[in-house]
């Protein structure tokens, strides 16, 4: 297996970190750090070693992504920021469990998040309030808070645009459907039902959309 | 089931979007790929991390972290 060589600094000047070169790095689409700022996975490798200051630093990096990604799931402010806080602290103590191998730590963070977020609407049998705010919204997410972007802020919306543009290059259809399974936790059957479709278009119009997006993604690894 | 379609079932099964029957069929396939198959499994969560990076993020309220801190430092001194 081949390697790549990250270069990052600490407090004690420039070092090189050899990091196995995985296909899902490859594919990340995680967008680029400043320069000298340690890399999502030396941050893991501190918090395997139980170092609060590296976990600090992850929530700081990735708490607005990860927030929104709870809020498009449960809609509700008060519960999102509760659901975060346990987020972070499943990262803490299930970090041991994370395997470079498998993936980055932004994915390992989403899919936690995402599986935390679908059981926590589930459980507090939130559909129905749900459902209502979700149909108040636009499909466009609002501005969550005003203040001046910073320049890892820019760099990071520069990536959201490229991956808008290629959802967005999707029919409405594929677009909702994977958005009803992604963000919302629905099986093929619970997606039909609820938008009155065939099962097998439902099928069809997943396999599509994915099939697009994760082309799109890759040719999109090569801009960032 | 050939190698494309298991990618196409690999798409699906990493949003959870795979009904029970096609749970099994893709477990089988899984294991007959092997390593390959696995590589893509994990290629395929990129997906993931696009889908959160497409979101506008939220700005979580200040007390969160705080609190979070506090919790995990008394958790290390435990």
């Amino acid at each position: 297996m081949g390697s790549n060589l990250i270069s990052s600094t600490g407090g004690k000047g420039r070092k090189r970190v050899r990091v196995p070169k995985s296909r899902a790095e490859r594919f990340s689409v995680a967008p680029p750090l400043e320069t000298g700022a340690p890399t999502d996975l030396e941050l893991m490798k501190a918090i395997q070693a139980e170092d609060p200051d590296a976990l600090s630093q992850l929530y700081d990096r990735y708490n607005g992504i990860l927030k929104a990604l709870i809020l498009r799931v449960i809609h509700n402010e008060a519960e999102a920021d509760d659901l975060l806080q346990e987020i972070f602290m499943e990262i803490w103590n299930q970090a041991k469990n994370f395997s470079s191998q498998k993936g980055k730590p932004l994915g390992w963070m989403v899919t936690l998040a995402r599986r935390r977020a679908i059981d926590g609407l589930r459980k507090k049998q939130a559909y129905a309030r749900a459902e209502e705010r979700l149909q108040n919204e636009t499909e466009q997410q609002p501005e969550a808070w005003v203040h001046n972007a910073t320049e890892e802020e820019i760099v990071l919306s520069d990536t959201r645009s490229l991956i808008r543009k290629v959802i967005s290059g999707l029919p409405p259809a594929q677009q909702q459907a994977i958005d009803l399974a992604f963000f919302r936790g629905m099986s093929q059957r619970e997606i039909a039902a609820k938008t009155n479709t065939p099962l097998g278009t439902v099928k069809t119009r997943l396999e599509l959309g994915l099939k697009k997006i994760y082309d799109g993604l890759k040719e999109l690894r090569g801009e960032l | 089931m050939s190698f494309k379609e298991f990618q196409n079932q690999s798409r699906l099964y990493v949003i959870g979007a795979l009904e029970s029957e096609e749970l099994e069929e893709f477990e089988k396939a899984r294991k007959k790929f092997g390593k390959k198959a696995e590589d893509y499994i994990s290629e395929c969560y990129g997906l993931h991390e696009a889908f959160a990076l497409s979101l506008q993020p939220a700005k979580a309220s200040t007390a969160i972290k705080d609190r979070l801190m506090a919790m995990v430092r008394a958790r290390k001194e435990t």
